[in-house]
């Protein structure tokens, strides 16, 4: 099992918990496991085994290949697409408040019912 | 309010030093781990510190909600700007126009330095905006 | 500063969308005035893009497989038109509505900024970014005016759009993974040796983006959260829905599936086949589920489906003359669905309700914007003045070029369907006494007067497109010649 495997893996478990849990709050919680396995992904593509980390010491601005160093594009990228998913879980969090207010419920089966 | 004696000294005594720190973290975000936003989610954090140990209302008269509110438009608009400072002198959008200095000094980054206090005054006027709207909800659930 | 138009674009309405924030009074002033000095700084780059040029701007100054750049080319240049123009009408067409608030244009305007920006960057991952940054502001305007109705479709948006950008992200993460770089014209250099080596991730991440970018574009099994959404959200908000938030996804599409996988790649894989193929279920789909509807909204959100179905027909015959008419059909159907909606905004609060039934001898209130109304519909249906006509005549001409004549019947078969419906409408506003008290209003609360001069003229303006288009189609393929040619061919280097 590869690191790439394994996300894929989490990316479908995230998936099954959005598209067949009945509750708002799972289903949000699907769609960040979702976020978390593409995190894992991206971060996998770019590891190198017995890599340092992408920072320039003090004393060792030269001397350093670039090659020995993992890849910090995915990591970079990773900040962003975290960011963003924070952003999203809280507007769905913020919409599903407003929804349990509106309809006393988290079901979506019987949210689907009201009108 | 309900906090102890014990908590609310601590933090009092140690609020400084969590500013220092998120501002060390800004500053020194082109050179080790760190950056605006994180710096500037350590300076949210340091006024929701203040406002859980003593009351929201002490901490509000500090740090009043508008100007937080404020900031945080501002710290976006400093950056929107600070990138059209780069077409105004004749290079393009977002680009760096200051000397760069030697490697590992503060000053080796040319406008990376500003733009790191650009965003972390946004996100640390955000964090505590955000912390304000949600102690303040009264909403029913 | 001519240089810099490309940023440009993009950072005026988004200027203007934190500085609307500061202020009370001037909001629309500010919003409109970005928009146009957006669409003039875009028009100062056309006589360049239509000889056939390509502009690319470094972001930073950083060039290359590592910076973001910006290329404004024929594709990008047609899209990014539609998009500002129709931004320019829906604007106008909120002023009218007091309950409209400093949020709302502020959400206007990062979305309408957004969407500039996965239009122009070059960067795939940035493409990504803009996108779920435009999907938030979406997300809460279809939510802006709080109720049941809307939250609730806004969440299902929200899950359905979530799901569709993670899709893409992993297929972006798939591309990296084998090119090592995230600018879309290195990507497609370095693919096709890729191909040889590592088909299958090729394959995946061909499927991981159609499939997240289909959730956008709605197609048939991934259509769940379209009809809610649009037909919900306040009736300008719908019109941008339908006239150009879907169009980015077809964007992204053509972009990603023609560029980036270039034509042979994809021809090889097969793929035109299933786009053809999920065009003619939702083409059919579409027509059949509208004919169900007694919701007029709703009705035109499923005949949203039907016409995405007929341009996703022709992107997949893939030929010179199919791209055209699917292209050509996206700003047609860009001009008539936004028209169809202003009108619907303009009827649901004249009679206070939203059913079809509702609305008898609409026509001796409002003669003019049912003429509009009946105008557009009539180009959904494809009648020959009208531009719909055009486009749909260049698909069945393609159709029939490349040996599917099966799908000159299918398209045939779907337009009558759409005859049905838009014909039943049509008929009950011109039939039936005038209503006795028209109840003044909802569309959540206020009272809004129909006769504004800022709602009924961005509908003239767009029926008076329609018939232009129609009368002259060869000004938009003229428009949409560039992009085709830079698809298919890659004439610019």
């Amino acid at each position: 099992m590869t690191p790439i495997n394994i996300s894929l893996l989490v990316f479908m478990i995230g998936l099954y918990g959005v598209t067949s849990k009945n509750n708002l709050i799972k289903k949000i919680m699907g769609l960040t496991i979702m976020n978390g396995s593409i995190v894992l992904f991206f971060i996998s593509i770019g590891f190198r085994e017995t890599g340092l980390a992408p920072i320039l010491e003090k004393g060792t601005t030269s001397g350093i290949s670039t090659t020995i160093l993992v890849d910090p594009l995915p990591q970079a990228l990773m900040l962003t697409a975290i960011v963003i998913g924070i952003s999203v879980t809280a507007l769905a969090l913020a919409l599903v408040v407003k929804i349990y207010a509106k309809y006393k419920t988290l079901d979506i089966q019987q949210l689907s019912k009201e009108r | 309010m309900g906090s102890s004696k014990i908590i609310r000294t601590i933090a009092q005594k140690i609020f400084p030093f969590i500013v220092l720190f998120g501002f060390y973290l800004i500053s020194n975000g082109h050179l080790s781990p760190g950056g605006g936003f994180q710096g500037g989610v350590v300076l949210g954090t340091a006024i929701i510190l203040l406002a859980l140990s003593h009351s929201i209302e002490q901490t509000e008269k500090k740090f009043k909600s508008r100007w937080l509110n404020m900031l945080e438009k501002l710290g976006i608009l400093t950056l929107i700007f600070l990138g059209f400072l780069g077409i105004l002198l004749g290079y393009s959008f977002l680009s760096n126009f200051l000397p760069l200095g030697k490697p590992g000094q503060i000053a080796s980054s040319g406008l990376m330095l500003f733009f790191n206090i650009a965003i972390g005054i946004k996100v640390a006027a955000g964090v505590s905006v955000i912390f304000y709207a949600l102690v303040r909800y009264r909403g029913e659930i | 500063m001519s240089i810099h138009i490309p940023i440009l674009i993009i950072i005026s309405p988004l200027l203007a969308a934190f500085l609307v924030l500061f202020t009370r009074k001037h909001k629309i002033i500010l919003a409109t005035v970005s928009i146009i000095a957006s669409i003039v700084f875009t028009l100062t780059l056309s006589s360049q893009v239509l000889s056939g040029d390509k502009i690319i701007y470094h972001l930073g100054g950083w060039r290359g497989p590592i910076g973001i750049s910006l290329v404004v080319d024929g594709l990008s240049f047609f899209f990014s038109l539609i998009t500002l123009g129709l931004g320019l009408l829906v604007i106008i067409y909120s002023i009218p509505e007091r309950r409209y608030g400093r949020t709302y244009y502020f959400l206007l305007l990062i979305s309408l900024s957004s969407m500039i920006g996965v239009i122009y960057t070059a960067d795939i991952f940035n493409m990504y970014v803009f996108y779920e940054l435009l999907s938030l502001a979406v997300y809460l305007l279809i939510a802006y005016p709080k109720t049941g109705v809307t939250l609730r479709a806004s969440f299902n948006y929200l899950i359905m759009g979530g799901v569709g950008l993670s899709f893409f992200l992993l297929g972006v993460g798939f591309l990296y993974a084998m090119t090592g770089t995230l600018d879309i014209f290195h990507i497609a250099e370095r693919l096709p040796a890729a191909f040889n080596s590592s088909t299958r991730m090729v394959l995946m991440s061909i499927v991981l983006i159609v499939t997240g970018m289909g959730i956008k574009i709605a197609v048939f099994p991934l259509h769940g959260w379209l009809p809610d959404a649009h037909s919900m959200a306040p009736s300008p908000v719908s019109a941008l829905l339908s006239g150009v938030t879907v169009k980015i996804g077809i964007y992204c599409l053509i972009r990603v599936v023609y560029t980036v996988f270039s034509t042979e790649i994809f021809l090889l894989i097969g793929s035109h086949n299933i786009l053809m193929v999920l065009g003619v279920v939702s083409l059919l789909f579409g027509a059949s589920m509208a004919l169900a509807q007694k919701d007029l909204k709703r009705l035109l959100a499923y005949s949203t489906i039907n016409q995405l179905g007929i341009v996703l027909i022709g992107l997949g015959i893939g030929t010179e003359l199919g791209l055209t008419g699917a292209l050509f059909h996206v700003l047609n159907h860009a001009i008539m669905k936004s028209t169809l909606f202003f009108c619907a905004g303009i009827m649901i609060a004249e009679t206070g309700t939203r059913e079809v039934q509702g609305l008898n001898g609409f026509s001796r209130q409002q003669p003019v914007i049912t003429f509009a109304f009946v105008i557009a519909s009539l180009g959904m249906i494809g009648i020959p003045p009208i531009n719909g006509f055009a486009s749909k005549w260049l698909i069945c001409l393609a159709a029939v070029e490349a040996g599917y004549t099966f799908l000159v019947v299918i398209i045939l078969t779907a337009s009558a369907i759409a005859a049905a419906y838009y014909f039943r409408v049509i008929q009950v506003l011109f039939s039936g006494p005038l209503k006795q008290d028209p109840m003044h209003a909802h569309e959540g609360g206020q009272v809004i007067h129909g006769g504004n001069l800022f709602r009924s003229w961005p509908i003239y303006i767009l029926a008076a497109a329609c018939l232009l288009l129609g009368l002259i189609p060869t000004l938009g393929i003229s428009l949409v010649k560039p992009a085709v040619s830079l698809l298919l061919f890659h004439v610019v280097p």
